[in-house]
């Protein structure tokens, strides 16, 4: 660790964690030495999302996050919301609708997605693009997403 | 005698989700970019600045003095362990890091090695080299005979017999010309009552997957395990241990999931450096490249294409001549196969008696071309369906009836000689005349918006003559694991494999274990390339199901299972062993039979085991103030034989189309004096959510594939081969403007426009 | 990335005392989603980040003031401004604008100031802003100035703004009687950078533009106000042929540049086209109002 380092502390995933972390290291690499591997850097850009964490309740690309700024708040990655026991109603819609093929995205989407449901239940098809505009899929899964999106909000309508 | 089944069969056909579904939306999934190794150090490169230089120094001493560096290399310290640090799968023509002189802008010249990453790329970045300049060329044709030399000498490897000739050949930049003569193509211009001639280009692109190219290696007793985001994990042990000088059987190559291929992770790539690295350091060592140097490693071929076609009275081709400059860039990579494999198809889908073609494998100052969905399929689909378009207009016939006049039928024979099989171009063809409603009358739209519709119809061989091993286990409580190196990079090939195993078996395939391509475990396959993979890898895994279960039926006979019994698997291994051991080991090799074409006509009666067959319909609406074209409408039909999960199928079919869509409307890597200028994905635009049509419907054209594993065959490429000239004749057809260079870019449609009204644009 | 000191001030004043006037290697840090970009790429290696996630809360509140004015903090995030109502009520055509601007990430992470300090020619905010008659509240060791958005910039990546000054507020007057509308034209994906942004802001009176405010940004070297296509404009019957016309004045007036978006003669031509849109579309809003 270099002079500059800062000594962080945050929630992550429910635990409260405490961390020395260097000031140009990012939350993607913050995350790795976790060994929390869901969120991955693609783009390094906040292009393609494939690095999505939620900060505080919103969605940040931890590509662009400087790892430093979590200090006092709190983090949720994609291993959050199965708890290892039972998938979100958006990680089933995912499988079945068939939305994704390399799955190197798919986190970033799902974490969207429930940002997106979470704000708006019942999007339409111009919001749920509007929505993931800021996610790419090489893979190219976008009409399967699309239908996943609307699986989903169907399955949390109905719980 | 039947073993006792728990499931009825009907596996194959079943749109199961993928296997590793769960693992995939937890985030849980393993790819090699995750991958950590205890003591491991991260590779950085320096890349050459200049696109054609002799080297004449490397001060890597700022670098080293850099706190935390581990070690610096130039390709002069690799030639101390490695005295031949040349790879590559047609040519052994890259050096492990730049030797003597480099070949285009960020060829990797230096490696620092640190265990932080960050002071890894801070030391790559002090790295000092000073070059020579060379004049270099960028273009292909240009290539054909420019001065500029990229390679002194050309070394193919030996592996393909129609490159020996190329042995040793000085002063050119030519890796590979195939001919193919048929007919008399002169004599058919000489009578025809038409002549058509047009030539079209295609841009640079990269395949972009999102999990950028990495590989990692470790030293062990026994030799290497290699760990790498692998397309041809088989390849990658063969070619690592012939630079090594060591047995195969010293090299492990082991691939987890992949986040995306599409060909840029084929043959060898990373691994060799990686190799190295651990030898030398003697501890693991891990290179991920970014997006960035993604676009520095491989991309896919720019063409021009010159095509000429004869036509009789009654608007029948009658000859045709193609010749097809390919810009490999400055590795031959699998270019040379790209030219040979898919120049055949050059001439399109068509029954034409007269054809000549010319297919020319260049070398260039660019960063390296290989393959990309399709394997120069679509390079080829855009030139001849723009050309078909344009003879229809000229002749005034219908694009679709013209089509149907001239399309090569079942049994007809192909450029090459070889009778069309078990090819449903025209069923494809029909398929979207159908849904696009095409004999009825079309809204043209009003004021500045009108519309346009286009279609295109595309073929290709599969990649012959290849192999592929499975091996099947049935373990002794009754539960199977299918070992293969087949790597899934998401076009779903675990679980289609796994259906055909449990179809065979007789089981559920989600209790079928897949295991992934491990070199000292899984068995040889050629490569998952080419979409060859369904029907010679599915071949070999059912020929090791069946060869496991006619083992397990012998074995039930050996401890006097009565004929027709009904029972349980794991009773038959107690029986046999007096308690759960032992195990059923099924074995399944494939080639398909092939003849190769012949050294000067390019005939040959057999030169694929198989076709596949793609076309595409799409509507269009044209902004004609500004040039802006928006797709309302994409239909993609494809012939894949009987597919064996027909939603994976499905989704192939999108994902390939859309793909084709960024590189048909704006993908494009951009240079100034040889540097790509838009390498990241700032301003290399792939497509995304907003990019896609409203409406996209998906069709497969059910048709048995004969020697397929239950008549299916490759998926992953044929959505893509009608795309571009689809949009470009849909183009053609709302505003009158023929584009005849990708990308189709609203720029070149508004100077199209205005340059048609007498209005053009200035420069 | 290499390694710098990451100062986190609790106020403005003490933010302000750690930046460094003639060292370019000290700069502020809002969201750092641009200055992530400029430091991973090699282009930034800074000595000191000064960030100002810490300060008071009063910088990032969103207020309506007496007169009509709405006060944005220079600290708000975008997406904060995006689903203000203060704002919407306000200013519509900022909530519209930040719907496609970026995305839904960075706009959680990116603050005002970042965004407008930037100095982008890209940016979307700043032709919205300036056709708005926005200013920005500038802080400095010296003390306070104000700044016309539309004078902020002084080149390609430059602003006005002093090595230790802060964006601390964005004042956009009262709209009331004026509609806005901005354009945002991409040429190869959608979610592209624009290729050229028009903002435009019209006040119509009887038939004819009481007023009007221009601004063209990304296709032109910095944030650009088209003062003479405006003046095409003013008093002039709100009419088809004059649109046309104020797109051929826009295209003359402009001074497009190149880039991998398209050549200038061609962005040239969207000029045209696109003032004339959203001169169309604003005057149908206006009447509408
Ligand atoms: C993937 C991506 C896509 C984008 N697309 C768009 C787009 O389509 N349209 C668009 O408009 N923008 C776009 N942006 C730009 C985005 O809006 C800016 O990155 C963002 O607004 C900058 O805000 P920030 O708070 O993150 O700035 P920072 O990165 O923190 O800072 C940016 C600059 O401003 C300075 N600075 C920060 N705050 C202040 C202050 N209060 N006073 C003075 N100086 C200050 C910093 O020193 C730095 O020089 C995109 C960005 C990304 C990463
Ligand atoms: S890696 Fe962060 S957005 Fe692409
Ligand atoms: S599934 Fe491969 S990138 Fe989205």
């Amino acid at each position: 660790m270099s002079e500059h380092a800062k000594s962080i502390s945050f929630e992550l995933n429910g635990s409260k964690t405490e961390m020395l972390v260097e000031t140009h290291e990012n939350l993607v690499e913050l995350l790795i030495r976790m060994n929390l591997n869901g969120a991955r850097e693609s783009c390094g850009q906040g292009l393609c999302g494939c690095c999505t964490v939620i900060v505080d309740g919103s969605a940040v690309s931890g590509c662009l996050y400087p790892a430093a700024f979590v200090d006092g708040k709190t983090v949720t990655t994609v291993e959050h919301l199965d708890n290892n026991v039972h998938l979100s109603p958006v990680q089933e819609a995912f499988i079945e609708e068939g939305a994704f093929q390399c799955g190197f995205c798919t986190s970033g989407f799902i974490l969207m997605t429930h940002q997106l449901l979470e704000e708006k239940p019942k999007p339409t098809d111009e919001e749920i693009r509007d929505y993931l505009a800021g996610n790419l899929c090489r893979c190219a899964a976008y009409p399967e997403i699309i239908k996943a999106v609307k699986s989903a909000a169907n399955k949390m309508a109905r719980a | 005698m039947t073993i006792h089944s728990l499931m009825p069969a009907g596996q194959v056909g079943r749109s199961l989700p993928r296997l590793e579904a769960r693992a995939k939306v937890t985030g849980r999934a393993d790819y090699v970019h995750n991958l950590r190794l205890p003591g491991m150090l991260i590779a950085k490169v320096a890349r050459a600045t200049v696109a054609h230089g002799r080297i004449v120094s490397i001060d890597t001493s700022a670098a080293r003095a850099l706190k935390g560096v581990f070690a610096v290399y130039t390709g002069e310290d690799i030639r101390k362990h490695i005295p031949q640090p040349y790879y590559g799968p047609a040519f052994h023509d890259q050096p492990i890091l730049a030797l003597d002189k480099v070949r285009h802008v960020g060829e990797p010249v230096a490696v620092c090695l640190a265990e932080d990453a960050h002071i890894a790329e801070r030391a790559a970045q002090l790295i000092e080299v000073e070059y020579e300049e060379m004049p270099a060329v960028f273009d292909e044709v240009e290539a054909m005979d420019s001065k500029a030399v990229v390679h002194d000498v050309l070394k193919p490897a030996g592996t393909f017999p129609d490159l020996k000739h190329l042995h040793g050949k000085k002063d050119t930049n030519i890796a590979l010309d195939f001919h193919l003569k048929r007919g008399d193509v002169e004599g058919a211009f000489a009578s025809a009552a038409h002549v058509f001639e047009h030539e079209f280009h295609t841009q640079q692109v990269m395949h972009t997957p999102l999990e950028p190219m990495v590989s990692a290696a470790e030293p062990t007793r026994e030799g290497l395990t290699i760990h790498t985001a692998s397309q041809s994990p088989s390849f990658v042990r063969i070619e690592i241990s012939r630079l090594l000088g060591w047995p195969e059987n010293k090299v492990q190559v082991k691939v987890p999931h992949l986040g995306g291929g599409f060909g840029a992770k084929l043959y060898i790539k990373l691994e060799a450096l990686v190799a190295a690295l651990a030898l030398m350091t003697k501890r693991p060592v891990k290179w991920s490249l970014t997006m960035e140097e993604q676009f520095y490693t491989i991309s896919k071929h720019a063409t021009t294409f010159r095509i000429k076609s004869a036509v009789d009275a009654d608007g029948k081709v009658t000859g045709r001549s193609c010749a097809v400059y390919w810009n490999g860039g400055a590795y031959a990579d699998i270019g040379p196969r790209v030219t040979q494999k898919s120049g055949f198809t050059a001439p399109g889908p068509y029954d034409i008696d007269n054809v000549a073609i010319e297919s020319y494998a260049l070398y260039t100052n660019r960063p390296p071309a290989g393959a990309l969905r399709g394997f120069g399929i679509p390079q080829l689909v855009w030139a001849y369906e723009s050309h078909t378009d344009l003879i229809a207009r000229g002749l005034n016939i219908d694009p679709v009836e013209f089509r149907r006049k001239n399309i090569l039928r079942e049994g007809r024979p192909q450029a090459t000689g070889t009778a069309m099989k078990d090819a449903a171009i025209d069923l494809v063809l029909e398929k979207i005349a159908e849904r696009m409603n095409w004999s009825a009358p079309f809204d043209r739209g009003t004021g500045t918006v009108l519309r346009g519709r286009g279609v295109g119809v595309g073929f290709k061989a599969s990649i012959s003559p290849t192999t592929s091993v499975a091996f099947v286990n049935i373990y002794a409580d009754g539960s199977c694991a299918l070992y293969m190196s087949t790597v899934d990079m998401g076009q779903g090939s675990d679980t289609a494999m796994a259906q055909i195993v449990a179809e065979v078996l007789n089981v559920q395939t989600e209790n079928v274990r897949v295991i992934h391509p491990d070199t000292d475990v899984t068995p040889y396959d050629m490569a998952t390339l080419g979409s060859r993979s369904t029907f010679h890898m599915g071949n070999a895994v059912k020929l090791a199901a069946e060869d496991a279960k006619q083992k397990l039926e012998a074995m039930a006979r050996s401890v006097g299972v009565p004929e027709n019994a009904n029972i349980e698997t794991r009773e038959i291994f107690k029986k046999k062993y007096g308690m759960q051991a032992g195990n059923v080991m099924g074995v399944g090799s494939f080639i398909p039979t092939y003849k190769s074409p012949d050294s000067v006509t390019g005939m040959s009666d057999n030169i694929t085991p198989f076709w596949m067959v793609g076309g595409t319909g799409v509507e269009i609406e044209v902004d004609t103030e500004t040039g802006h074209v928006k797709l309302t409408k994409l239909i993609n039909v494809a012939d894949m034989g009987r597919p064996l999960n027909p939603n994976i199928v499905e989704t192939q079919l999108s994902g390939a189309a859309i793909m084709q869509l960024g590189f048909t409307m704006f993908e494009n890597m951009e240079y100034d004096a040889g540097q790509v200028t838009n390498a990241s994905f700032a301003d290399y635009k792939i497509p995304g959510i907003h990019d896609i049509p409203p409406d996209i419907e998906n069709h497969i054209v059910l048709a048995e594939q004969g020697g397929g594993p239950f008549g299916a065959k490759g998926v992953g490429e044929s959505a893509t081969f009608g795309v571009s000239p689809a949009i470009a004749n849909a183009i053609h057809d709302a505003v009158g403007v023929r584009l005849t260079d990708l990308p189709l870019t609203a720029e070149s449609v508004l100077r199209g426009i205005r340059l048609k009204a007498g209005n053009p644009i200035g420069e | 990335m290499t390694p710098f000191e990451l100062a986190e001030p609790k106020t403005l004043n003490e933010a302000i005392a750690l930046l460094d006037a003639e060292d370019p290697d000290v700069r502020p840090i809002s969201g750092g989603t641009a200055l992530m970009l400029m430091m991973k790429s090699g282009v930034f290696r800074p000595n000191r980040l000064v960030s100002l996630q810490r300060v008071e809360a009063d910088y990032s509140r969103i207020q309506r003031g007496g007169d009509g004015t709405l006060r944005i903090g220079a600290l708000a995030s975008l997406s904060q401004i995006e689903h203000s109502g203060e704002v919407r009520q306000v200013a519509p055509v900022i909530e519209k604008t930040m719907r496609h601007l970026s995305n839904v990430r960075v706009r959680n992470v990116a603050r005002l100031g970042g965004n407008l300090a930037h100095g982008d020619p890209h940016m979307d905010l700043p032709p919205v802003l300036s056709s708005l008659g926005a200013k920005a509240i500038v802080a400095g060791p010296s003390g306070q100035r104000e700044i016309m958005i539309e004078e902020l910039f002084s080149g390609y990546y430059e602003t006005v703004l002093d090595r230790n000054e802060l964006i601390t507020f964005v004042d956009v007057p009262s709209q009331a009687g004026w509609s806005s509308v901005y354009f945002k034209c991409t040429t190869r994906s959608a979610d592209d950078w624009p290729a050229l942004g028009i903002a435009c802001s019209l006040r119509v009176e009887n038939g004819s533009i009481g007023d009007v405010r221009l601004m063209i940004s990304a296709a032109t070297e910095k944030l650009t106000r088209l003062v003479a296509t405006e003046k095409v404009l003013r008093g002039q019957q709100a009419s088809e042929a004059l649109f046309e016309r104020a797109g051929e004045s826009a295209m003359a007036e402009a001074e497009v540049i190149d880039d991998s978006r398209g050549s200038a003669s061609y962005k040239s031509e969207l000029v045209r086209v696109y003032v004339k849109r959203a001169l169309r579309q604003a005057s149908v809003g206006a009447t509408q109002s």
